[in-house]
């Protein structure tokens, strides 16, 4: 199976000490890296005032995390955990590989027809840099 | 006989009231604003996603799915705000999901 792509976000307690965040961070890591699976990324994002209160909470501490992964279960396990843990008051993993796929092609797509305008008479522009370049020579 | 029908009957008025028709036409009220009294230039809006060549709506940036949402935290319609029907699309998405991480309030806390 090919490899997918998740955003993993999860909000803690705004009163959690850094040290426990980052724990929950490298657990995280530990069981993805377990199945097999990698985090791209991790980003802190801070304390940030939530859109409405959880568990009577204003404000949380977002942790958003950067999955690949070839297989679904390992999402089931990272939310189990973040489910169990105290600190953790909410969760969200979204697919994006699919999304960010369209994205790219839409780009290539763009790319091309704006390396074939310049010239009006050629087929099809071989590379975008191609017609950059055809661009430049005529202005 | 159907189709030789039809343009006989269009055909019928045309010729009697091509006399009037270029002054009727030109006073008439309900028409596109050229000259009326009545005409309200309205602002064509566009798509801001279109403007800016956006090709994903990122759930992460609350403050750009903000202004698409109403106080009461309802997202707002396309007449609205003007975003073309495949933004709109997405946009809903990513609000959607925007919610789910209390990024946006599903509705406004009173």
């Amino acid at each position: 199976m090919e490899e997918r792509q998740y955003d993993l976000i999860f909000i803690c307690r705004p009163d959690t000490p850094e040290a426990d965040v980052d724990k929950i961070i490298a657990t995280i890591e530990h069981a993805a890296a377990e199945k097999g699976d990698k985090i791209e990324k991790t980003e802190k994002w801070g304390r940030k005032r939530m859109a409405y209160p959880v568990h009577r909470l204003r404000e949380g501490f977002y942790v958003f995390m950067d999955l690949r992964s070839s297989h679904g279960e390992v999402v089931k396990e990272l939310e189990r955990r973040l489910k169990v843990s105290d600190v953790v008051i909410k969760y969200l993993t979204v697919r994006v590989d699919e999304e960010l796929k369209r994205q790219a092609k839409l780009k290539r797509h763009r790319e091309r027809r704006a390396a074939r305008r310049p010239r009006k008479t050629a087929p099809a522009a071989p590379s975008p840099a191609g017609g950059e370049q055809a661009a430049a020579t005529l202005s | 006989m159907a189709e030789q029908s039809a343009p006989q009957q269009h055909g019928g008025p045309g010729p009697g009231s091509s006399g009037p028709r270029p002054q009727g036409g030109g006073g008439r009220p309900g028409g596109p604003a050229k000259r009326g009294k009545r005409s309200f230039v309205r602002k064509k809006k566009v798509c801001r996603f279109c403007v800016d060549k956006a090709d994903f709506i990122d759930y992460k940036k609350a403050e750009i799915l903000g202004a698409f949402i109403q106080e009461r935290g309802k997202i707002l319609p396309r007449r609205m705000t003007g975003t073309c029907a495949r933004h709109q699309r997405w946009l809903t998405v990513a609000i959607k999901r925007a919610q789910n991480i209390a990024l946006l309030p599903f509705a406004a806390e009173l």
